[in-house]
């Protein structure tokens, strides 16, 4: 196995940041990307939530909310297989990336109803 | 704790009222964030009295079978029944609360948007310029521009959008009984909608700590009726300059206000100065020192003899250079400064 | 431990064999060159308790000044000083190296070890902090202190409106005392992941362990950017480039940016240990395993996380758009859920138990009445709308108190009652504790439960005084007159502290049933912590084994003695906890101190401006941590090659991933955070500075920087080879290999300091020009370090330090370059391509 996955692997310990940083990343981009886009392009405010930074926001939001869904699982399944530190690492780290889960679609929820750059 | 909690409960209904209250709202910015209060006050004051009343309930005594705390495997059932425990209150508590939260929270900062106005008309526009520690107001208006200082006219009834800034360093405009605060940032021109709903006078603060005079940082705020706003504008921008030429018992005091005040006030037709406040209606106002004193006969002299003592610090030198028949000479004569 | 235990013969040579290994020298020497770490970490608290004192003395005048409308108690002056130097004072001088110190009391006795894996460093850090501490301490006996408020937002404490030195103090002072918190950070980490007791796999590590974990990871990421927001404030003020000047293309709400990207993080990093310290408590006064390890492990990773998230709530009046603020407003609602876990994970422990209400668990169950409160709070402040009201009130200073004092004082003291018995080998008064605890405890509730009332009448906060016309009177005088009762009930507490350790009733052996390792040792314990190395298998060693301590004095586990002359402890796999290599210690030193006194005299210099002076000192500095570095691995004052070298397992140095690899890994992990602050400093101003200033054509010279990098990554790639190589037991020619690689690196700084040259910078002028500077100098620093560091594993090469039977070294000063050529790719892009790429400017 390669080092790179050795480090994917529901078991390591990496696991347990992998869900959080995710969640971090896509925020930074969110906050980033509203900002740069605010900066470059700023809609009309009578559009509403209806504009462009809003939707394509709104994709990344479910990209990562399906990536990090599909890591919770698979660290659930894991779980179920493995014992001792194994285990423990395993389910842990799918308990984190069900909560970045969850986290991604409570922080997106504004994305539906606010104007983006006032 | 329960029972400062229903002290505070009790003082609370008494004296919500007061000139910075947020409790007490004159628009409908303030109204929604005080329902938002009294509403989360009440709810999250049940979570905190049941969360207590869980912990001190758990020391209750209680009959259990003595064992050794060993073995943690051997409890199957009571790891379910912590299970139940982590769930329910770790997770669907927060969880349920955070959206509701949301949900209310992101519609009431919704209304507070400065959205075009469904009519399609624009909002009557007001600058304000926070400095070390006075507030410089401008009403920007197709017939002139009138400038003010420490005293903020505004229509009650419609919605006003406040454009402030910073001269120096940050400070932050609030109108509590009317909504939110915004910072003044030098560089930036940041942006509020307010509005009163009835005509009346309402305490403002800088809100961002600027230095040593932060405390004297006030804002007398009045709300009148759309009508006497146009006639209150009206006056200013129409007013007779002040005219050096005018000999009369206030010469000497217009003179001396030449030579010792002019290069950093205006009076409007007589000096241009722009580091201090505009002084062109400074005897409509009602208070000295933004806020530090307030107006009546007698207030200016006694400030511009005391005003170090009375607000230390203050970027206005002290004057004590000038005779105080002088002072009280150029007060009185400042006092007749009203449109 | 049994005293009956030491007396047969053998016993007694074990411990005073460690005793003459493990000993702190006596007299003045041992003063100053001492690096036990129980030792250092009583230190840490016992100064964190003075500043404590000094803090809670500006509180009460504070409280005076506003108990009434109108006072004349203090000019408005100096109440600037004293409430900017109660936030100071009570943040970066008491509540984080007071848990600093707790953690490192007491992590190495928890995982069962005998010290800390820098023994030096906890030295220099305690040195840093103390002389931090008094630089800026001092400056309000000079009335000279810091004015602009504990945040320090620019411009009010840039040196057009702060022109005094008392800003300096600030900036100098605290980045010193930042410098001490990431040195316990950084060895935290290490220790924690590589020092645990065989067997300690991560899922049977105490759960106070995860908790300093955290915290020492949000230390080593979250104090870098305030670090350089303190550099980037004082090179402004000292030398005029602005970074936080409308006019030359800055903006001070960087500043405001860097500082809560700290700011926030520090909160929680306040509150993770104080929340650990409870989360030990609660399952032994309940007499059972807590409810939901698990589940506690993720509320702290939870936690540790999206703290870096939340900053902006402090900045919800700047203007930023309202959907960003509901992106920091949706997060910060987020923290309630790992906060509720944990409260509940306690409750149901406490629930399923059998709780007994001692001393140190009233305290926990003031700080669960008082941390919900503010918790609640919390939720409401995180709130846009509301938020907008009562942000910078006294609502939210009410707030602030009851999370940081019921969040992190009140578990302090349930944790100090319940290990003063481990220090002092005696059981604190119930009587007079109780009595301190009410008194506390009321007062705190009659001080800051009225201040959120008054904040929602409008008062804002760092006001000097105020008009009797605003209704503020009575519920100021409320809490004024409740701030001096908390006072008395502070007093009572430390009256108990200090009469228990001497006239208190002998401590039983493990008093509270309890059921981590700390316990198994004798009170106080020894400065070997352990005789010998327990292997532990379970969650609750001493609960499984009652008897382990007699067995750990009687030398019947691993490593017993010191026969060899070395301090020794095992180093363990980070997940499994399999033993993997004996690492030994360096003993007693004074270049710790040394080191630390130079950086004071750098900041002496700053301070009075006298440049040169702090050029001696930094160059001092950097002398005195390379000869550190000098004495490690085959040294002769560390552990020379010889015959008593073990096998299985080898000594550290030995090896070729001992603990100083991890510890330059998360030292960087700390580098990389600054950079990224840095980076971010660049792009935020470009795109958001109101009057950024660009040229047409960037000033770098691209193939200046293209040679540079060439000659990294060729230095780069070879060292890696050479490691590698070395690894498997090829050193022929190492010497010349390691100067030739050096050579690559001088080349690599030299390119740079001609492209720096080439570029005719004007940093005084924009801010764009004053980032480039900065930004090279960050690259050269980097890149001369690295090119020493291996000339000097290159003279180890030749010296016989560093060969194949010692081949750690080198893979060490490996990591730095592999950084440097990350950190130089990345910031020649982004400074020096992206502009002319994007055209910007033009």
């Amino acid at each position: 196995m390669t080092a790179l996955g050795r480090w994917l692997a529901p078991s390591h310990p990496a696991q347990l940041l992998l869900g959080l940083t995710i969640w971090s990343l896509w925020f930074v981009a969110l906050y980033g990307g509203l900002s740069v886009a605010c900066e470059l392009a700023p809609p009309a405010p009578r559009q509403g939530a209806l504009t462009g930074i809003n939707t394509w926001l709104a994709v990344l939001t479910l990209a990562t909310l399906a990536l990090l869904a599909w890591l919770a699982w698979r660290g659930l399944c894991a779980g179920r297989e493995t014992v001792g530190s194994a285990r423990f690492i395993a389910l842990v780290g799918a308990g984190l990336h069900l909560f970045s889960a969850a986290g991604v679609a409570f922080v997106g929820l504004p994305l539906v109803v606010l104007t983006p750059c006032l | 704790m329960p029972a400062l909690l229903i002290l505070v409960l009790i003082t609370a209904l008494a004296g919500c009222s007061g000139s910075h209250s947020i409790l007490d709202p004159a628009g409908p910015a303030a109204r929604d964030v005080a329902w938002l209060w009294w509403a989360m006050l009440i709810g999250f004051g049940l979570v905190f009295l049941v969360v207590v009343a869980l912990w001190l309930a758990a020391f209750r005594p209680r009959d259990r079978a003595e064992r050794s705390p060993g073995q943690p495997d051997t409890y199957d059932v009571e790891r379910r029944q912590g299970l139940r425990w982590i769930l329910g209150g770790g997770i669907l508590l927060p969880g349920v609360t955070i959206l509701v939260l949301l949900a209310f929270g992101v519609p009431a900062g919704q209304r507070l948007m400065p959205l075009p106005l469904p009519g399609g008309e624009t909002p009557r526009v007001i600058e304000v310029t926070g400095h070390q520690w006075w507030w410089e107001v401008r009403y920007p208006d197709g017939a002139g521009e009138v400038v003010t200082a420490n005293h903020l006219v505004m229509p009650a009834g419609e919605p006003v959008d406040f454009h402030v800034t910073g001269a120096d360093v940050i400070h932050a405009f609030w109108v509590p009984r009317l909504g939110g605060k915004i910072d003044m940032i030098p560089g930036r021109i940041n942006r509020i909608r307010l509005q009163a709903d009835r005509p009346g006078v309402f305490g403002a603060q800088c809100a961002e700590y600027c230095g040593v005079q932060h405390a004297h940082m006030q804002l007398h705020l009045e709300a009148v009726p759309p009508e006497d706003f146009g006639a209150w504008l009206a006056a200013r921008r129409d007013a007779e300059p002040e005219s050096p030429a005018l000999d009369d018992q206030h010469a000497s005091a217009r003179d001396s206000f030449t030579a010792n005040c002019a290069s950093c006030h205006r009076v409007a037709g007589l000096s241009e100065g722009e580091i201090g406040p505009d002084l062109s209606d400074i005897g409509a106002r009602a208070t000295l020192g933004a806020g530090t004193l307030a107006m009546e006969e007698g207030a200016i002299a006694r400030w511009l003899a005391e005003h170090q003592h009375l607000k230390p610090g203050n970027r206005m030198p002290a004057h004590d250079h000038l005779a105080l028949e002088d002072l009280e000479a150029l007060g009185a004569w400042l006092e007749t400064l009203r449109p | 431990m049994s005293e009956s235990m030491r007396t047969t013969p053998e016993v007694e040579r074990l411990h005073s064999e460690l005793s003459a290994v493990w000993g702190n020298p006596r007299g003045w020497r041992g003063v100053f060159s001492v690096v036990n770490h129980s030792t250092l970490g009583l230190r840490f608290m016992a100064t964190g308790l003075v500043f404590f004192l000094l803090g809670g003395v500006l509180a009460m005048l504070i409280r005076t000044q506003l108990a009434l409308p109108d006072q004349d108690f203090m000019p408005p002056e100096i109440y600037a000083q004293v409430t900017t130097m109660h936030g100071t004072v009570m943040m970066f001088l008491f509540a984080i190296p007071m848990l600093e110190g707790l953690a490192i009391y007491l992590i190495p006795k928890m995982i069962g070890a005998r010290d800390l894996v820098c023994p030096r460093l906890t030295a220099f850090g305690y040195w840093c902090y103390l002389f931090g501490g008094i630089i800026l301490f001092a400056s309000l006996l000079l009335e000279m202190a810091p004015d602009s408020g504990w945040f320090m937002y620019t411009p009010l404490s840039s040196s057009e409106f702060a022109p005094g030195p008392g800003s300096d103090f600030w900036l100098l002072g605290i980045t010193f005392v930042e410098i001490s918190a990431l040195s316990a950070g950084v060895e935290l980490t290490v220790s924690i992941l590589r020092t645990r007791a065989p067997g300690m796999a991560l899922h049977r590590m105490p759960l106070f362990a995860w908790y300093i974990l955290a915290m020492s990871l949000m230390i080593v990421v979250g104090f870098p950017p305030l670090i350089l927001g303190s550099v980037l404030l004082e090179l402004e003020r000292a030398a005029g480039m602005p970074f936080f000047t409308v006019a030359g293309g800055g903006d001070p709400i960087l500043w405001q940016h860097l500082f809560w990207l700290f700011g926030h993080p520090e909160v929680y990093i306040i509150f993770l240990p104080a929340a650990g310290i409870v989360s030990t408590l609660v399952p032994v006064f309940a007499g059972r395993p807590i409810i939901g390890y698990g589940w506690v492990v993720s509320a702290i990773v939870i936690t540790g996380f999206i703290s870096f998230g939340l900053w902006v709530h402090h900045m919800f009046t700047v203007g930023i758009p309202q959907l960003a603020q509901a992106f920091f407003s949706a997060a910060s609602m987020l923290v309630a859920v790992p906060t509720a876990i944990q409260v509940f994970v306690w409750l149901a422990t406490l629930w399923l138990g059998r709780p007994r209400m001692s001393l140190p668990m009233l305290w926990i169950t003031g700080f669960l009445v008082i941390f919900v409160c503010g918790g609640l709070t919390g939720v409401m402040l995180a709130l846009v709308p509301f938020n907008w009201q009562v942000h910078d009130t006294h609502f939210v200073v009410a707030h602030m108190h009851y999370v940081l004092v019921g969040g992190m004082f009140f578990p302090l003291l349930a944790g100090a009652y319940y290990w003063l018995p481990l220090v002092t080998g005696r059981m604190p008064s119930e009587r007079l504790g109780r009595l301190g605890f009410w008194l506390t405890f009321l007062g705190f509730n009659l001080t800051f439960l009225i201040m959120h009332w008054t904040g929602l009448l409008g008062m804002p906060r760092r006001i000097y005084t105020y008009d009797s016309a605003m209704g503020w009177d009575l519920y100021n005088l409320i809490s004024s007159i409740g701030g001096f009762m908390m006072a008395a009930g502070i007093a009572a507490v430390l009256v108990d502290l200090v009469v228990h350790g001497r006239y208190g009733r002998r401590a039983p052996h493990n008093p509270w049933g309890a059921d981590t390792l700390e316990w198994s040792l004798a009170m106080p314990p020894p400065n070997y912590n352990f005789a010998s190395l327990p292997r532990v298998e379970s969650r609750h060693p001493l609960w499984e084994n009652p008897t382990l301590g007699d067995e750990i004095a009687r030398g019947e586990h691993a490593r017993p003695g010191a026969a060899h002359g070395r301090r020794e402890l095992l180093g363990s796999e980070a997940l499994t906890g399999r033993v993997r290599e004996v690492i030994h210690l360096p003993g007693n030193s004074l270049l710790p101190l040394f080191a630390a006194l130079c950086l004071a005299v750098v900041c002496v210099g700053l301070l009075m401006r006298i440049y040169p002076l702090s050029l001696v000192g930094l160059a001092g500095a950097g002398v005195l941590l390379l000869r550190w570095s000098w004495e490690n691995g085959g040294h002769s004052r560390a552990a020379p090659l010889g015959h008593n070298d073990p096998e299985d397992p080898p000594l550290h140095s030995r090896t070729a991933d001992g603990p100083g690899r991890w510890t330059m890994g998360v030292a960087l992990l700390a580098d990389g955070a600054f950079f990224l602050a840095l980076l971010f400093g660049w792009f935020y101003l470009w795109t958001v500075s109101p009057q950024w200033q660009m040229p047409d054509q960037s000033p770098l010279s691209l193939p200046l920087l293209l040679a540079s990098g060439a000659a990294l990554t060729l230095g780069t790639l070879w060292l890696e080879r050479r490691v590698a190589a070395l690894r498997r037991g090829h050193e022929a020619g190492l010497t010349l290999v390691l100067s030739a690689i050096a050579a690559l690196g001088g080349l690599h700084v030299a390119l740079l300091v001609a492209a720096l040259l080439a570029a005719g910078l004007e940093p005084t002028a924009t801010a764009h020009d004053a980032t480039l500077l900065v930004g090279l100098a960050y690259l050269l620093v980097h890149g001369g370090l690295a090119a020493i560091l291996i000339a000097l594993q290159a003279c180890r090469a030749g010296l016989g330090l560093v060969g194949a039977r010692l081949p750690f070294e080198p893979g060490v000063v490996a990591l730095l370059w592999r950084y440097q050529l990350g950190v130089f790719w990345i910031l020649s892009a982004a400074i020096a391509l992206l502009p002319r790429l994007t055209g910007a400017g033009s």
